[in-house]
């Protein structure tokens, strides 16, 4: 791995390793190691292995590989180590020693795959992709588990119908403030009805939503520890949207993991720290962070309709990693009539592309069957959660829709998507 | 938006957002990690340095030390902190018996006697005043606990004990054994019912038996009813090196009966600095992904704990700091002056007894005794006046401080 200099991240992470106390309070969360043996802990993967990882060393441990990256141990560690970087920065650094294998450099482009399957022809894509006997032949050729749950390709995507949308004439008088969208490859290839629902949430408080080029924010490639692709991917993001940022435009996603690695996940893994990727990171709000904050200041329209529902509600670990609360029950707390349960489970299993992966279907499963469990004993035919992938997964795993809570607030908008 | 903060995760914070929620304030509870109920053994001590009961201690405390947190809040808010979580603790199928009455004692996974005020029910038949010959059970796969040497040092206490090893069935082999993986299992009736039948084999002349307190994570009081209709002997938990179940159950019980009440916990959040104007605290942010989270604040419970949790730092230089609203500690003015020349000095350490001061409301005080906000409240570890380690009284102090900060930021407490 190419050393990058006055990497501070590096030192920060290497500093942390000295505030491990031992209490055990990561293995006792962590949701991986309490289904498989092979994953033997966050405490024992990060901040024990790391003493025996130098540079011109081989790799200690491949345990690390088993580690699905959802940050349950970051998130509860009582003194501040961080666990879930050390060991994304070990897995990235196995793949330099060994390489990156087909199945993961395939599924860790999602930008790639989304541009592909969708278009006209996503129902040949879909239909070939549910095609039991060629998922058998998928799992054996590249290590897709043929359970696993793929989305479905869309027949459009976002970008071509925004391009092709009748743009809501500005009512004269002061310019409109603007914000930045950005979709996300899921929102773009294979829901673009999200995108449409962001859009049309924006648009009902005032906002310009612009849309400028983007392209997959990386997370897939530094869960597979391609550092090397992620970092042209970072690089060309922040390229498009610091012209933005700089000038103090909100950038704003619903795709919780493209918007925690905007803000996090790219710089510090990848120790980027110009002033153009501090100034994305900066100004990338969460949806319902970015609602929240104009609720807080008054700004945020209220004009709901009731909706006398009662909803089990999955904040992902993506959206926990952001360490914002949970934005999502603040502002729909303000639907009357809706009330949503918190689940409390820990992780969904699927964390991104780690649950698709044949060795490691059976273990996101397992993982997720806690959520599951509660889901299903809920009674309610509709879960929510912000982050796309645990969508998927909570409907193959629950069998129950599975909605972005932005859907349910455009719902009590009234708004027609 | 919520504007009611407390500030910790531990006892104290748990108690005292309890009290705000059950007001109806709608707290929003911010903490670095989970807290300190991961690593405590999960019983409530009050009082532990002699032979009085805690409630005489507390009253002779009243007035010999007047500014201990005790004597600030007064007998009667102990009492009342004691009756909330033991009404709390019985709603969660996981009652506490034991009051201020008198200690019980048990044992350790050491083989020593502590004294503890209040006790899961799951304890309670460690109490060794109660007799007989006690059977210690355990699992080679769980380390720090030793069967045969927590019997041994009992043994030396006079206290009739024997200690055997079980056998964890085949089907439930891992690689790595926590605390937390074998609650996982006894949670599994096949698990239990194996292990009650090794305990009625190797039971002998015991009446009573003691295992790690890893019985269970959903329904521990059932667990131990179906290992002593299996085993036909008393079953009592022995609290383990963290992390500590017992505290977890603790925690999920909190956290349970805080939201029900429409409080929200927000773990992973630590409060790193504060900001206010006319002796109110007006905001607080915590840290976060690319920036700080800003919260407004209307009132706040400070419970981050003292040198061990995180709550109160020191330096090199002899420095001692709140780390997250930055208040004035009350501390010995340089480093020669945290410790006694002895290490187990009967007088304890003056560093020890360090901490944020406050008034009889729990409001933090500056050098000159002024008041520095009036909105906040202080709990727990934090506080100054008390040497908890001496005292066996660091639950006690944070259960009714927590809940006593509580109640004053709500108003009902005069």
């Amino acid at each position: 791995m190419t050393i990058i200099p006055e990497d501070h991240i590096e030192q920060s992470l290497e500093q942390s390793l000295d505030h491990c106390i031992k209490c055990n309070i990561c293995m006792a969360a962590c949701p991986v190691s309490a289904v498989t043996d092979l994953f033997p802990g966050p405490k024992y993967v990060g901040p024990q292995a790391q003493r025996f990882r130098h540079e011109r060393q081989p790799s200690p441990d491949e345990s690390v590989d088993y580690c699905s990256g959802c940050r349950v141990c970051n998130e509860v560690c009582p003194t501040g180590v961080r666990i879930a970087e050390l060991n994304a920065r070990a897995r990235a650094r196995m793949v330099a020693e060994r390489g990156i294998p087909l199945r993961n450099r395939l599924i860790s482009r999602s930008g790639l795959v989304g541009r592909l399957g969708a278009g006209p022809h996503a129902p040949l894509a879909n239909a070939l992709l549910s095609f039991k006997p060629l998922r058998t032949v998928i799992e054996r050729t590249l290590g897709i588990a043929r359970e696993a749950p793929l989305p479905a390709f869309s027949r459009y995507t976002f970008r071509s119908w925004f391009r092709r949308r009748h743009t809501p004439q500005a009512t004269g008088g002061t310019p409109k403030r603007q914000v930045v969208y950005f979709h996300g490859c899921s929102a773009n290839y294979y829901e673009p009805r999200i995108g449409k629902t962001v859009v049309a949430v924006l648009e009902h408080n005032g906002f310009e939503v612009l849309l400028p080029r983007q392209r997959c924010c990386g997370l897939p490639l530094l869960s597979n520890g391609d550092f090397a692709a992620a970092r042209r991917a970072h690089e060309e993001n922040v390229a498009s949207l610091a012209p933005y940022a700089l000038r103090n435009v909100p950038i704003v996603g619903a795709s919780t993991s493209c918007t925690l690695t905007l803000k996090e996940e790219a710089p510090e893994l990848l120790g980027m720290q110009s002033d153009p990727v501090r100034a994305v990171a900066q100004q990338t709000y969460d949806i319902f962070e970015f609602l929240r904050m104009l609720h807080d200041r008054g700004e945020l329209r209220t004009d709901f309709r009731p909706i006398e529902r009662t909803l089990p509600y999955h904040p992902p670990c993506q959206l926990r990693a952001h360490r914002i609360g949970r934005p999502a029950l603040d502002v729909l707390e303000l639907v009357p009539g809706l009330r949503l349960i918190e689940t409390h489970a820990s992780c969904c299993g699927i964390a991104g592309t780690y649950g698709l992966k044949v060795e490691k279907y059976r273990i996101g499963m397992d993982v997720g069957a806690p959520l599951f469990e509660t889901v299903r004993r809920s009674g309610a035919d509709m879960a929510l959660c912000d982050s796309e992938t645990c969508r998927w997964q909570i409907s193959h795993g629950a069998g129950v829709i599975a909605r972005h809570p932005i859907e349910i607030l455009a719902e009590a908008y009234g708004l027609v998507i | 938006m919520r504007t009611t903060i407390v500030i910790g995760a531990g006892l104290s914070g748990l108690m005292g957002a309890l009290a705000l929620a059950e007001a109806g304030l709608r707290p929003l509870l911010l903490a670095k990690g989970q807290g300190a109920t991961h690593w405590t053994a999960g019983t409530i001590d009050v009082w532990g340095v002699d032979e009085h009961s805690p409630r005489d201690a507390l009253r002779a405390l009243s007035e010999a030390h007047p500014h201990h947190p005790y004597a600030l809040i007064g007998v009667q808010a102990v009492e009342e902190a004691i009756a909330r979580f033991r009404a709390l603790t019985e709603a969660a199928r996981y009652p506490y018996t034991g009051g201020l009455e008198s200690n019980v004692l048990l044992p350790t996974a050491a083989g020593a006697l502590r004294p503890a005020t209040l006790l899961p029910i799951t304890m309670a038949a460690g109490d060794v005043r109660l007799g007989g010959e006690v059977l210690i059970a355990g699992f080679r796969e769980l380390r720090d606990f030793y069967p045969p040497f927590i019997a041994a040092n009992l043994a030396a206490q006079g206290i009739a004990a024997r200690g055997v090893y079980l056998t964890v069935p085949p089907a439930f082999h891992r690689r790595e054994y926590t605390a937390v993986t074998f609650a996982r299992m006894f949670d599994d009736p096949a698990f239990r019912s194996d292990i009650g039948r090794q305990l009625r084999a190797q039971r002998g002349n015991a009446s009573r038996i003691g295992l790690p307190a890893v019985l269970g994570l959903r329904d521990p009081l059932g667990v131990v009813v179906h290992l002593q209709n299996e085993s036909g002997a008393q079953v009592f938990e022995i609290p383990t090196l963290p992390p500590s179940v017992p505290g977890m159950r603790l925690f999920a019980l909190f956290q349970n009966a805080i939201e029900q009440a429409g409080g929200r916990l927000q773990i992973g959040s630590e409060v790193i600095r504060g900001e206010g104007q006319n002796r109110r605290l007006t905001t607080v942010w915590s840290e976060a992904a690319a920036r700080q989270q800003e919260h407004r604040v209307e009132r706040a419970l400070l419970a981050t704990g003292g040198i061990a949790g995180g709550g109160i730092r020191t330096d090199h230089a002899g420095i001692v700091r709140e780390t997250a609203l930055d208040l004035p500690v009350r501390a010995p003015a340089n480093r020669a002056g945290w410790f006694a020349p002895r290490f187990l000095d009967p007088q304890g350490h003056a560093m020890y007894r360090s901490g944020v001061a406050t008034d009889a409301y729990l409001r933090p005080l500056g050098a000159d005794g002024e008041v520095v906000y009036e909105n906040v409240a202080v709990a727990g570890a934090t506080l100054a006046g008390t040497d908890t380690v001496r005292e066996r009284s660091r639950s006690g102090v944070s259960l009714a401080t927590g809940w006593a900060a509580g109640r004053i930021l709500a108003g009902s407490m005069s």
